[in-house]
């Protein structure tokens, strides 16, 4: 077989996006176990509650409906997102046969999905080297990789549908002034709209808006008006056709959307905000690091000259196949400030889309320089390589040097907030032993105030695992006697002795050694693994 | 029906890719981690044989029919866990794609 350019710039993509799955599931490949903050949670939970019980559901288990059971304002105790994406993960859960690897495999694969639709709609339009250097930037951009350790899960993938979309768009669009139309090109651009909804309402709206400005500026450069009552009603019957699939979690974002505008009041309108494009840390200090909307530091800053320069020399030139990013650009913009039209809610979310259209003006301003310059013959091709080669060693000594600082084998190896294989494997026993009916009353983790926040995370995470109830029981609860003796009645009593020695808590040693004395004699010990043991009083 | 050079070419190259991308994962994840990579061509495949008649891009058809195996196919897969367990699903889901791809494909290879 004779090699040709296109396998082997597909197997230098192919390489470079392995490379990202490495990368990414970093946290993963030692421990095998899951983590996250308390979004990560929710999306384990409902993937792994459909392959585990081999079912699907629309009624919320307990465990899940404690904190998720009014998300839905449509149909409350229901899922609060459309299947789609949980699905997907429930899918990858059953054929690979483990709860773990498989979930956080496949959420790592669709959460770098944006590096395959980026390289893809960047090769179709501007050619290989553009195409994987923007891949490349893709892989270490913080504001990707951070919202995905938080547990957005849904939303990195929603965003890898942003570029296909405007592409497909494109594509008829532009065989539109030809004879030949293609109307196979709409009802793929819808299709993708309609998964897009059914995967993150919120992205939904993002591609919506790009793809409006798309429509605009391709019609003010090519002066015509693209309008087939055909072509729209069989797009409108694709697109009613996917909203309909699930109408108890598509009708909920019409819910949430006038629960969000009759009761939004939290931003003030500044127009300054107009010639800004990332948000005041300050209003979101506590829940979001301020690096995140540093430019700097999620982008690196030498970045910034070749975006300018890609996004100058894209307006000068104009042609069509430029009007795509720009319209992605300015689609993001819009969307970055529609606080200015009263929709505040996630924009900081909004935010992480930033790099999938600055990677490409960035790779497209750096090769630009080399054909902007005059020289003889071959030096063009020589200096274009070069400073590819350049765009390269500095991805890999500013920006995966700055990536690696947080996403890395230790990135949530936390001893207070992730579970440890000892009690990953108490939770499993519960799952698999303990009647689903009764809940499970952790002692042992700590909860001290300075702690709580980490600590709760793991509670939450054992109560993923086990799929029951389980909350923090509280040996120093003695204002509510009644609770406390409900719970040491009905719930499994898990005493967890491992965290203890590590911060040294003897008093709650003892405590619980005395618990077991005085209080559980009468129970039976059903667990005794790795210094964790599970009580339960056998019905009279 | 014959393949031509290029089908088969491009069909070693694919299977070459596919055998590296097995290997990684199964190095860095074990069996899983090689189940839900072939999960992933499994789902895609129903797709790919329907876009085939369409008119596309090898690029356009392997991207979409990517996408279309990981959100389509797992949202049919979940609509139809109601009735039969999960995992059968998965099973009724693929069978019921092919067959309508194959057929799909077997009318317009007809009509063309």
């Amino acid at each position: 077989m004779k090699l040709n350019k296109n396998y082997i710039q597909t197997s230098i993509f192919i390489a470079v996006y392995l490379f990202a799955i490495y990368f990414w599931t970093q946290p993963l490949q030692d421990r095998k176990l899951p983590y996250g903050e308390y979004d990560a949670m929710s999306h384990f939970e409902v993937a792994d509650y459909i392959a585990y019980n081999d079912k699907s559901f629309s009624e919320l288990p307990a465990y899940i409906d404690l904190r998720y059971g009014t998300d839905n304002k449509y149909k409350p105790h229901t899922l609060w997102y459309p299947p789609t994406f949980h699905s997907s993960l429930a899918v990858a859960e059953a054929v690979g046969g483990e709860r773990v690897v498989p979930i956080f495999l496949m959420n790592t694969i669709l959460a770098t999905f944006i590096i395959i639709t980026v390289y893809f709609v960047i090769n179709s339009l501007f050619g290989f080297l553009p195409a994987i250097l923007s891949a490349l930037l893709l892989i270490f951009s913080p504001r990707d990789f951070m919202p995905y350790l938080w547990g957005q899960w849904p939303e990195r993938f929603a965003y890898a549908f942003v570029p296909l979309i405007l592409y497909f768009f494109y594509k008829y669009f532009i065989s539109y002034s030809k004879e030949d139309k293609k109307p196979t090109y709409l009802y793929i651009t819808v299709l993708l709209l309609g998964i897009n909804i059914l995967v993150h309402p919120l992205v939904f709206f993002h591609s919506l808006i790009a793809l409006a400005v798309l429509y605009i500026l391709l019609s003010i450069k090519q002066k015509k008006i693209v309008f087939n009552v055909k072509h729209i009603s069989i797009a409108a019957i694709i697109f009613i056709a996917l909203f309909m699939l699930f109408p108890n979690q598509t009708f909920n974002i019409f819910a949430q959307f006038s629960r969000d505008s009759a009761g939004n009041g939290q931003s003030s309108l500044d127009f300054s905000r107009l010639l800004h494009w990332s948000l005041n840390p300050k209003d979101y200090e506590g829940s979001v690091p301020a690096s995140y909307f540093s430019f700097g530091e999620m982008h690196g800053l030498w970045t910034m000259p070749l975006l300018l320069i890609g996004m100058a020399f894209l307006l000068w030139r104009g042609e069509e196949r430029d009007i795509l990013l720009l319209a992605w650009l300015i689609g993001l913009y819009l969307v970055l400030h529609r606080d200015l039209a009263g929709k505040a809610t996630f924009l900081h979310r909004s935010l992480s889309a930033s790099a999938h259209i600055f990677a490409p003006l960035t790779a497209i301003g750096a090769i630009y320089i080399a054909s902007a310059i005059k020289l003889p013959s071959n030096f063009n091709k020589y200096l274009k390589y070069g400073i590819a080669g350049l765009f390269i060693f500095l991805v890999f000594s500013v920006n995966m040097a700055y990536a690696s600082k947080i996403l890395n084998k230790n990135a949530y190896n936390d001893f207070l907030s992730t579970l440890s294989m000892e009690q990953y494997k108490a939770a499993e026993w519960i799952l698999q032993n303990a009647n689903p009916q009764y809940n499970v009353s952790v002692v042992g983790i700590p909860h001290q105030q300075n702690i709580l926040p980490a600590t709760a995370k793991k509670i939450r995470w054992s109560a993923a695992v086990s799929q029951h109830v389980s909350r923090f029981y509280l040996l120093a609860l003695a204002e509510d006697k009644k609770e406390a003796e409900r719970r040491l009645k009905n719930d499994y009593i898990m005493l967890d002795y491992t965290m203890l020695g590590h911060i040294g808590d003897k008093e709650t040693f003892d405590k619980m050694q005395e618990m077991e004395k005085n209080q559980l004699t009468n129970y039976t010990l059903i667990y005794n693994q790795n210094n964790i043991r599970v009580y339960k009083l056998e019905a009279q | 029906m014959k393949l031509n050079k290029e089908s088969k070419e491009l069909l070693v190259f694919s299977a070459i890719i596919a055998a590296a991308i097995g290997i990684f994962l199964a190095f860095y994840f074990g069996l899983a981690g090689l189940k839900v990579f072939i999960g992933i061509i499994v789902a895609a495949i129903p797709f790919y044989i329907f876009l085939n008649t369409l008119g596309l891009d090898e690029g356009e058809k392997i991207v979409l029919s990517l996408v279309l195996g990981i959100t389509l196919f797992p949202s049919f897969v979940y609509l139809l866990g109601f009735f039969v367990s999960f995992r059968m699903s998965i099973a009724i889901v693929f069978i019921a794609l092919t067959a309508i791809s194959v057929l799909w494909s077997y009318r317009k290879f007809r009509k063309s």
